[in-house]
């Protein structure tokens, strides 16, 4: 189960950032001021450190870091 | 177009001011005293300051005047530095603290250093350190350029831009000769602070002058330039290559000597995975100071030069008060990294080449007053060529993160893969350099970033070549290894150490 959540933690960022690109490059909604292209890029700015410190959490309940 | 005398006099002060405190951070005679302390300041940084050092290392003059230009120009392909800064912090806290540990706990100061322990390898090391160097002096030319326009938006009419750089150039050497990794790094704070002040003024105001606020200035280039606001589907620069661009740079960013050097001085591999997570957000500012690109181009007159996209909005849009501190904060975004830069390309050339290779018996303290003289022989080189020789760069500039990530498999997969060899590996940077080479002399990228190639062709030959040397290799060890991967050797050679 932990196993679980810690690999989909791993290749969220990757998957937003990389392979969902073509699905969201485009203008509309505009959202908090952002084409929605630009507010995606933004969001994950603020998700990509949420990911790691979830991981980080995740390996060191289970002693894995020294 | 004249320079404004406010401006420039408030550029000057800036630099000389933070000249200043670069040699007042090196009062303590300790930060000269070995290569440990003038390099990676004795190991001793914590979180907060390896945050700015590392952030005052990427956010460079060239960042903010290089992606407004291609912003300017090339709309949203501008905007993959941000996915690529935010996986390169993201993917190094998987590799960052282990790769610490193994050079805090073997007292390597540089990643061709590293790779010599690992492999058993000079001639790995060598090549590390020859495109370590050979990348990072373009690099630095960059930084050069980038307060070299600064200088003449801000005082033409005024000074000799030409005389200015040189002398703020060699100042900054003889502060880095000085005080070491300490200067950069106490500058660097002062730097950072100036950008993000700067920045989200310059994000703010800049619409409002010209727009009447963001939202109007959205809707204009929504309106008016719309191709801006989307990457191409395909073309030579289409959404393939900005996936690759964005990837290929994450995994090089580590690779770079200076962010190494940077690294390099954190006092536990707790503070890395912590900056890990705080470094992405960097980028909040980043990605609005692109945006500034779009605003240049909407209101600059046609035919401006991109390369000075952002400071020909600068000097058209504010009074000299803010106008001298854009400048100066720019101008220091481009001091400060070379300063760093320089620490890191020294070190690569005292420990990997002289040392290695040239007298292995030096005493440490003539490495340290060789590995200190050769800041003046990089930062030297850098202004011969950035002001004698601008365009023979461009190429090696280009290629510079294609060519870094080569060193990636050595540096870290070896980290992971127990039975990776020295003979494959050291075959594969070669291979990844020259099919990264071959694909940019002919132009044949089919749409893909360079690096990209040269990276896939890099891991074919090692997965294809590995099995023939494994023999070999299986039969051999060396405390870095054994370290890595002999979980009782590293718990009885960390208890040693503490004893």
């Amino acid at each position: 189960m932990k196993k679980g959540i810690l690999t989909i933690l791993v290749l969220l960022p990757f998957v937003a950032q990389l392979a969902l690109l073509p699905f969201v490059n485009k203008i509309g909604p505009i959202i908090f001021g952002l084409p929605f292209f630009h507010f995606w890029l933004f969001l994950w700015i603020v998700l990509t450190p949420l990911c790691t410190y979830g991981i980080y959490q995740l390996q060191k309940s289970k002693g894995g870091l020294e | 177009m004249q320079g404004n005398l406010t401006a420039l006099s408030i550029t000057i002060f800036i630099i000389l001011t933070v000249v200043l405190i670069g040699f007042l951070s090196g009062r303590d005679k300790k930060v000269r005293s070995s290569v440990e302390e003038w390099s990676v300041g004795g190991r001793r940084f914590g979180g907060l300051l390896v945050w700015f050092l590392v952030g005052a290392d990427l956010y460079t003059a060239y960042t903010f005047l290089g992606l407004t230009s291609t912003a300017y120009t090339g709309g949203s392909l501008a905007f993959f530095a941000i996915p690529y800064s935010v996986l390169a912090f993201f993917i190094s806290y998987f590799f960052l603290p282990k790769l610490w540990k193994v050079a805090n706990h073997h007292k390597l100061t540089t990643l061709a250093d590293y790779a010599r322990e690992r492999f058993d390898s000079k001639l790995l090391s060598i090549l590390i350190a020859i495109v370590g160097v050979l990348m990072l002096i373009p690099y630095i030319c960059l930084q050069l350029s980038g307060i070299q326009d600064t200088l003449q938006i801000a005082g033409t009419g005024f000074i000799n831009v030409k005389v200015v750089v040189i002398t703020s150039f060699l100042l900054v050497a003889l502060y880095t000769f000085f005080s070491g990794i300490k200067g950069p790094t106490y500058t660097a704070i002062i730097k950072d602070v100036l950008v993000w002040a700067i920045m989200l003024f310059m994000v703010v105001s800049l619409p409002m002058i010209h727009f009447g606020g963001w939202t109007p200035m959205m809707d204009r280039i929504v309106k008016e330039a719309p191709q801006l606001l989307t990457i191409p589907t395909d073309g030579p620069k289409g959404i393939p290559w900005f996936i690759t661009a964005s990837l290929v740079s994450a995994l090089a960013l580590f690779m770079w000597a200076h962010a190494a050097t940077g690294v390099f001085t954190a006092k536990s591999a707790d503070s890395l995975r912590k900056n890990a997570m705080f470094l992405p957000l960097y980028n909040i500012v980043l990605i609005l100071v692109i945006f500034l690109g779009f605003i240049a181009f909407l209101v600059l007159p046609k035919g401006t030069d991109p390369r000075f996209a952002l400071l020909t909005l600068i000097q058209s849009s504010y009074g000299g008060v803010a106008q001298g501190l854009a400048y100066s904060t720019i101008a220091l975004a481009s001091l400060i990294p070379c300063s760093i830069m320089a620490i890191g390309a020294s070190n690569l050339f005292a420990n990997n080449i002289y040392r290695d290779w040239i007298n292995p018996k030096v005493k440490p303290s003539r490495l340290t007053m060789i590995t200190r003289g050769m800041v003046f022989v990089v930062i030297g080189l850098a202004l011969l060529f950035g002001l004698v020789f601008p365009s023979a760069l461009v190429s090696l500039q280009l290629l510079g993160v294609s060519g870094m990530v080569q060193i990636f498999p050595a540096i870290v997969i070896s980290l992971f893969w127990k039975n990776q060899t020295r003979e494959a590996t050291i075959i594969g940077l070669l291979v990844g350099l020259a099919t990264t080479f071959t694909v940019y002399g002919t132009g044949n990228s089919y749409g893909i970033y360079e690096g990209f190639w040269g990276l896939a062709a890099n891991f074919l030959a090692i997965v294809v070549l590995n099995p023939l040397f494994v023999k070999k290799a299986k039969s051999n060890t060396n405390p870095v290894k054994e370290f890595l991967f002999n979980k009782k050797a590293k718990e009885t050679s960390l208890a040693k150490k503490g004893a």
